[in-house]
């Protein structure tokens, strides 16, 4: 493990990945001790009305954000958690959305005074303020993905490929 | 030739591509670079799957080990059934109640459950039947928020951890005339799946009722409260 930073980028990426493990872990965390209180809240998004599917999703999903934000920060397959975050991101910024529209037009406010909590595991939170900070998420996710830095990473990336990452 | 080189980062994403395969290929530069962007992302992909079905065994172990993990197969939600009686529209639209318990009494009646109001609930909890059990209030909130106060005298039955208390619960509800269920308030929905479930159990349907207000309204309305376990004699006033 080569400890020298090279260029400020890696040092960038270093902790952008290292504060996105960490959000993950806390988020997931704050989900993971308080499971039947984020099975209603998923409930309330209506995607399902499979109780497997809702249970599944409240029970493991929490750990499995738990499970990318470890890899994340000791820097395992930094590369494959990243896109799967962006996968996970995605869905879910568009969910939250949906959601803050329904109550938008059922309350008739305006779009960034919606508030609710949207089960992401900060409690009550403005729409706007949630969905620029998934956004921002995402940027590092992809950032993350696209970086080639392995500085402070105990395994990079789990399959041996020949192109230089 | 075009097809087998788009294809070749799918061998070299698990990583059994050999170079002899590229040699025999024969590609030229221009797929060869497209392939090796392929396959790169190919490898990030296999890589995203594995960190994927590790992670969800983790997650469903990790769910299964936890004390408070959920049960996947169960409905923590029951629906009931419209068939049983229920408290007539006309009841709800005296009780001068605010929209958010209207709506909450619509879902109890919608559920086949029997609603009562803060008025009805006051009179039940003077109700000398109470030092007997015969008519009793039920919790249905988890234990932290009941510890923090609760109707005096009522029985703690969080429907989401219906092992926790059930036993204890169901014979008090046997015997009892009448059993009031409460939760936090009218955007809650415990108070009616804690009376499903004791539905469920076989708890006559006539003897449940569902507080809509919940402890909310009853604290708004100066009632008291107990702190602590049941019966453990430290009791509050809320304020009004």
């Amino acid at each position: 493990m080569n400890t020298r930073f090279s260029t400020v980028g890696d040092m960038a990426a270093v902790l952008a990945r290292w504060l996105l493990g960490a959000i993950f872990i806390f988020m997931g965390m704050s989900k993971a001790l308080h499971p039947v209180e984020f099975l209603k809240l998923v409930r309330e998004y209506e995607l399902t009305q499979s109780p497997w599917l809702l249970n599944s999703v409240a029970g493991m999903l929490p750990w499995f954000e738990v499970f990318c934000g470890i890899l994340l920060l000791v820097g395992v397959a930094v590369r494959g958690s990243a896109l799967l975050l962006i996968l996970m991101l995605v869905p879910f910024t568009l969910v939250i959305l949906r959601r803050a529209l329904a109550i938008q037009s059922e309350s008739v406010i305006p779009f960034c005074a919606v508030k609710f909590d949207c089960g992401c595991g900060g409690g009550e939170v403005f729409v706007c303020r949630k969905l620029l900070e998934n956004v921002l998420l995402i940027l590092l996710a992809g950032w993350l993905l696209a970086s080639r830095c392995q500085k402070f990473c105990v395994r990079h990336h789990l399959t041996a490929g020949r192109a230089q990452l | 030739m075009r097809l087998a080189c788009r294809a070749w980062f799918i061998f070299t994403c698990c990583d059994c591509c050999h170079e002899k395969l590229r040699v025999s290929m024969n590609c030229d530069p221009h797929y060869l670079r497209a392939s090796k962007r392929l396959a790169e992302a190919g490898r990030v992909f296999c890589e995203a799957i594995m960190v994927a079905v590790l992670g969800a065994t983790v997650a469903f172990v990790a769910n299964a080990l936890s004390p408070r993990g959920l049960t996947l197969s169960r409905n923590y939600f029951p629906s009931g059934t419209n068939s049983l009686s229920a408290a007539p529209m006309a009841d709800i639209a005296g009780t001068n109640q605010a929209p958010a318990v209207v709506i909450s009494v619509l879902r109890v009646n919608e559920k086949g459950l029997q609603f009562v109001d803060s008025n009805s609930v006051a009179l039940l909890f003077h109700d000398p039947r109470v030092a007997s059990d015969r008519v009793i209030f039920v919790d249905a909130r988890d234990e932290e928020r009941y510890k923090e106060g609760h109707v005096p005298g009522a029985y703690e039955f969080d429907p989401y951890h219906p092992g926790k208390n059930l036993n204890a619960v169901l014979p008090v509800c046997r015997a009892a005339e009448q059993i009031v269920v409460y939760c936090t308030g009218s955007d809650c929905e415990d108070s009616q799946f804690a009376a499903l479930t004791l539905r469920d159990a076989g708890i006559a349907n006539q003897k449940l009722f569902v507080y809509a207000g919940g402890i909310t309204e009853w604290t708004t309305n100066g009632l008291p409260l107990e702190i602590g376990g049941r019966q453990s004699g430290n009791l509050r006033n809320s304020a009004k």
